[in-house]
């Protein structure tokens, strides 16, 4: 589905030494894949380069295929959505007005949405079951049914894949299980494959088919999750010591040092 | 047609009819003579169109600048075009003989090279919104500290009493000799505008998630920009400086048509041409000397915009 190619970006003129992204190289087969790493470690660089808000330096990335490095905006529009870590709409727009402009990028730029984007527009409301937030202004909702309306703006723009960054920042515990279960459901319900950052190594061992342990702008390994999430791995990448647990068959991981006290 | 549109329409029109009729002679339209029909061809209805497209095109390019600069308080002033054509007009008062086609053409020529002064500046300062901000700070505060110079330059008895005149705004003596020079470029800017409104929306998000939905925000940020410049440069060149009705129209035509671009750009439009209107009406009838234009748009706009924000409060408080 999405190929990236020895990726390399730097903010500003930086020197060699100062990479963001050092020669990122991930295939993403499945249909939630997880990027999970420390802070700084260049989750939201490599998602910003993907959708096409940041230009790498050097490196391809590909969409079933394609070469989308140097398509232009509204093209690449129309084939990955994205829903940033922190949104702050200036203006009370409607949850309706928000995700009708989901379709931009099918919408003649000078005429305006046509009845039909309003139709699927409002169906991503509802396939979202926040139908009934549709004529409520975004500023007045809950982190929760925000980011739920920013999923349905994703859906209403129709690509093949939604990059979430962090979609479980800011949300109380259950919200981030409601958030990360309704991810899934879209991908499997709609066909669309998902990329999302976390920082919960738990949450993409629940959640996620595939995850890719970034480092110092490196991905340093990759596959299903109770593969790449390791006693050791996470001591490399995070420096924490943990133990692996089994709940039910599902392996899930716990700090070593809290469960020795 | 919305419906709240439709309204704010039918009572510009019937504002753009009284405005014919009021004035230091009251006219009756079912008592018209020829004099009276000369007064209203060759000096109201000039000076009522002056007032109308001025305060359209100033309330479009607050809109238009409040949406792409994702800030409430934005206004035709934020690039510094105001001070750049303030400067220009006082400059040409100061150097060449009376002439109001050459103050509106110099007025016009500054404020577009105030803007292009400030995305200059903003370039040198790393691009992006809050860069554009401080460098229209920067060309603001130059060009109104150049104004200053001209104005401590200029001859008392004559030529500063003119430039104070032009500085406080005013459409008494437009004929349709005045307008012809800035009609075309208001209209540009008001059409680009209008055409923009859907497009204002998603700029309104931010730069990030503008280009992740499809929009060439460098392009479609820089058309918003030189056509508000446009708009406000050619009122400004027709009226002088007008104080708030750029930034008070888009408010009150959220109170009407919500924040939804693709109604609220039409009805800041109607609403700044409505609100110019009536402050030009009251500036020539409430005294016998005619007031100074920025006055009675400030005494008029001042007091709407706490209104708003006090029950903006109310309806928080309440939610």
């Amino acid at each position: 589905m999405l190929e990236v190619e020895d990726l390399w970006f730097a903010y500003g003129n930086l020197a060699r030494g100062k990479y963001v992204l050092r020669g990122v190289s991930l295939r993403v087969s499945s249909r939630v894949a997880c990027l999970l790493g420390p802070n700084g470690a260049g989750k939201t660089t490599l998602m910003k380069c993907i959708v096409g808000i940041l230009k790498p330096e050097r490196g391809r990335i590909l969409l079933r295929g394609r070469d989308i490095t140097g398509m232009d905006c509204r093209s690449r529009a129309k084939l990955i959505s994205y829903v940033p870590q922190e949104f702050t709409i200036p203006f009370p727009y409607t949850a309706f007005e928000v995700v009708l402009m989901g379709r931009n990028p099918y919408v003649n730029i000078l005429q305006g949405p046509r009845a039909e984007d309003e139709v699927k527009a409002r169906e991503a409301l509802e396939a979202l079951g926040v139908g009934h937030l549709a004529g409520k202004p975004f500023t007045s909702l809950s982190g929760g049914e925000k980011r739920l309306v920013l999923i349905a703006r994703a859906l209403a723009q129709d690509a093949q894949l939604l990059v979430l960054d962090e979609p479980t920042s800011f949300l109380d515990y259950r919200n981030k299980l409601v958030a990360l279960e309704t991810l899934r459901g879209v991908s499997r319900q709609f066909s669309k494959s998902v990329l999302i950052s976390l920082h919960d190594p738990n949450l993409a061992l629940l959640f996620c088919d595939e995850v890719f342990l970034m480092r110092g702008g490196e991905v340093v390994a990759g596959g299903r999750p109770d593969e790449v999430i390791t006693r050791d791995s996470i001591r490399r990448v995070y420096g924490v010591r943990v133990r692996e647990l089994r709940v039910n068959g599902c392996k899930l991981i716990a700090p070593e040092d809290v469960l020795l006290k | 047609m919305d419906k709240a549109i439709l309204k704010l329409t039918v009572f510009f029109a019937f504002l753009l009819i009284a405005s014919l009729c009021v004035g230091r002679l009251l006219f009756l339209p079912w008592r018209a003579n020829a004099l009276n029909m000369t007064i209203v061809m060759y000096v109201r209805l000039p000076r009522v169109m002056a007032a109308s497209l001025a305060g359209a095109a100033l309330g479009l390019a607050g809109v238009a600048l409040q949406n792409t600069f994702r800030n409430y308080l934005a206004g035709p002033g934020i690039l510094g075009v105001t001070s750049g054509s303030a400067f220009g007009a006082v400059l040409a008062i100061l150097l060449l003989p009376p002439n109001p086609a050459a103050i509106q053409l110099t007025a016009f020529a500054f404020g577009l090279v105030a803007m292009s002064l400030a995305y200059y500046l903003a370039r040198l300062a790393g691009g992006g919104i809050l860069a554009l901000i401080l460098a229209g700070i920067v060309t603001s505060a130059l060009f109104s500290a150049c104004v200053g110079i001209v104005k401590y330059m200029a001859d008392p008895y004559n030529k500063l009493p003119a430039m104070v005149y032009w500085l406080l705004g005013s459409l008494a003596g437009t004929r349709w000799g005045d307008l012809a020079p800035a009609v075309p470029p208001l209209l540009v800017g008001v059409v680009t505008l209008l055409l923009l409104r859907w497009v204002l929306n998603v700029l309104s998000l931010g730069d990030d998630e503008a280009l992740a939905l499809g929009v060439n925000v460098g392009l479609f940020r820089a058309l918003a920009v030189v056509a508000a410049t446009l708009a406000t440069s050619a009122s400004t060149s027709l009226a002088g400086m007008i104080a708030w009705v750029g930034v008070v129209s888009p408010h009150i035509a959220r109170l009407l048509v919500g924040y939804d671009n693709r109604r609220l750009v039409p009805a800041s439009a109607l609403v700044g041409a409505t609100l110019l209107l009536f402050c030009d009406d009251l500036a020539r009838t409430l005294s016998a000397a005619e007031l100074p234009l920025s006055v009675m748009t400030s005494f008029v706009g001042a007091p709407i915009l706490f209104a708003i924000l006090v029950r903006r409060r109310a309806c928080l408080a309440g939610s």
